[in-house]
């Protein structure tokens, strides 16, 4: 086993600074949730933006330098086209000759929602209701939550068909929910309640998930946990 | 306020007083490892089992489409992921699509395995690209003509010039793609790579791809999982710290469920508390 070993406390005063003045400034814009707003904490705010725009900034303009710029300047003149479309995006900040910019997002938005035209229909639509009303293949476990199942892929079959009827009956807004239909919209809507929960359950993991690695980052740098 | 029992003075607890159990808690297993057991899902299993198909020469992309502030999700799976192509003696390519700070996580990731980038040759087993602008017309770009997009890499070596990239110039030659996102760059190659017009040249098959996610964003992907268009989804610390059991190597993501399972306790133990109090004092406010 070689993989993902601990790395050694740098010993290189540079390398040493560099942990300090991060935590530095984690604790500084933790202040604001564990104390309250303070001057520490807004330095560190606009500490970062600064540092995450000068690093975009440098970074655009290699990728726009190595696509571009070199390639126009040994000859291929046709990068002059995205150069120049680029450029008319800046007018956006001329009041008067804000139309000019209209061309590039023109173009930008028109080619992005013609690569999606053309190629979401398969994934976000077909494959969806083809795994849908696909049931699962003979000899499967019929529920999970029996001893030794080894999946429960016609419950989740079930659920999912179910579910999905259901959800969707919650959105046709074209007829009155009264009668057989009521009990249908009313299971939708525990339904669509069920899949925000997963997806807040979720959101909240990956928050704690940040804020474990900022905890442990906390002890590697007082040197109580490996690096 | 003299009037108020336990139960209205635990609802009006300042939430700063959360915050601090909450962050002393987190930290305390990592102190101690309580070593809770992990099981396997079946879509770690599925990303296992494709990645372990990887025959020695084939070529894999590793799209960092993730940032610094999601290491914690995201990290330990592509650690572990690359290891296992280096394992199963494949060739890696990697870039960003859209992530300004990819050098430092790439630079992360070298850092925690010392003994593959030291075996490892850049430009022949491995090359680094860097970023490129988010946008998804560069991945369908990406799928054809990898040159339009990195005429070097981040070395400034000619692309033509790396060894690696000699026959490699689009979607056709790479077995499978990795994407490690915070939002749904995955699906940028699901949509231009999968089920674009390009086929693989061993099998004829589209490269397929596999999310190495967030969290967050697990409910999402599970249906292009479940769908086949993600042959593999690695979510958040939980699955990374799966795919760790799998491949065997134990790292950042099986220390860190430790606390993550603690913060849940802890999580659960305060809306629990909550809703009875708020049971509790619900016939006083009438």
């Amino acid at each position: 086993m070689i993989g993902n070993i601990a790395v050694a406390y740098p010993t290189d005063p540079l390398a040493i600074a560099g942990l300090w003045i991060a935590l530095f400034l984690m604790l500084a814009i933790y202040s604001y949730p564990l104390w309250k707003e303070n001057p520490v904490y807004r330095f560190a705010e606009h500490t970062f933006i600064a540092a995450a725009l000068a690093i975009g900034i440098i970074v655009n303009l290699t990728s726009l330098m190595n696509t571009a710029v070199t390639p126009l300047m040994s000859g291929n003149l046709l990068m002059i086209i995205p150069i120049l479309l680029g450029f008319c995006m800046y007018f956006l900040l001329v009041p008067k000759q804000r139309w000019v910019s209209r061309y590039p997002i023109a173009i930008l938005v028109g080619s992005s929602l013609g690569l999606g035209i053309a190629s979401n229909p398969l994934p976000s639509i077909v494959n969806q209701i083809i795994s849908t009303v696909t049931p699962p293949k003979a000899g499967t476990a019929v529920w999970a939550m029996f001893p030794g199942a080894p999946t429960g892929d016609w419950f989740s079959f079930a659920f999912v068909a179910i579910g999905c009827l259901c959800a969707t009956t919650y959105f046709l807004l074209t007829y009155e929910h009264i009668g057989p239909v009521k009990p249908v919209t009313i299971a939708g809507r525990y339904f669509i309640m069920l899949a925000l929960g997963a997806y807040f359950g979720n959101t909240v993991l990956f928050r704690f998930s940040m804020l474990a690695e900022r905890g442990k980052y906390l002890l590697q740098v007082l040197g109580l946990v490996p690096l | 306020m003299s009037g108020q029992n336990i139960w209205d003075k635990l609802q009006n607890v300042d939430r700063r007083v959360f915050y601090w159990i909450l962050f002393v808690a987190l930290t305390v297993p990592f102190l101690s490892p309580i070593g809770l057991p992990i099981t396997i899902t079946p879509s770690s299993q599925a990303f296992y089992d494709g990645i372990k198909t990887i025959e020695k020469g084939e070529v894999v992309v590793l799209s960092i489409n993730s940032g610094v502030s999601a290491w914690g999700d995201c990290l330990p799976a592509m650690v572990a992921s690359v290891h296992k192509v280096y394992d199963q003696g494949g060739k890696l390519i990697v870039w960003s699509i859209g992530y300004t700070d990819v050098d430092i996580t790439w630079a992360k990731i070298k850092e925690k395995l010392p003994d593959v980038f030291s075996k490892w040759k850049e430009g022949e087993d491995y090359v680094y690209f860097g970023y490129s602008p988010p946008q998804e017309t560069n991945v369908a770009l990406l799928r054809d003509n990898i040159r339009a997009i990195y005429p070097k890499d981040v070395r400034g070596v000619a692309t033509d010039q790396i060894p690696l990239m000699k026959d490699i110039n689009g979607a056709n030659k790479i077995k499978f793609v990795l994407s490690s996102d915070t939002g749904d760059a995955q699906m940028y190659y699901v949509r231009q790579w999968k089920n674009g017009p390009v086929n693989y040249e061993k099998t004829e098959k589209p490269p397929t791809v596999a999310e190495l996610g967030i969290a967050m964003n697990k409910s999402g992907d599970m249906a292009y999982f479940l769908s086949g268009d993600l042959f593999g989804l690695v979510a958040g610390s939980r699955g990374a710290a799966e795919l760790e059991a799998l491949t065997g190597y134990k790292g950042d993501a099986t220390i860190t469920m430790d606390s993550i399972s603690v913060s849940h306790i802890l999580l659960v133990l305060a809306i629990i508390l909550t809703n009875i109090s708020m049971f509790a004092t619900r016939g006083n406010k009438k």
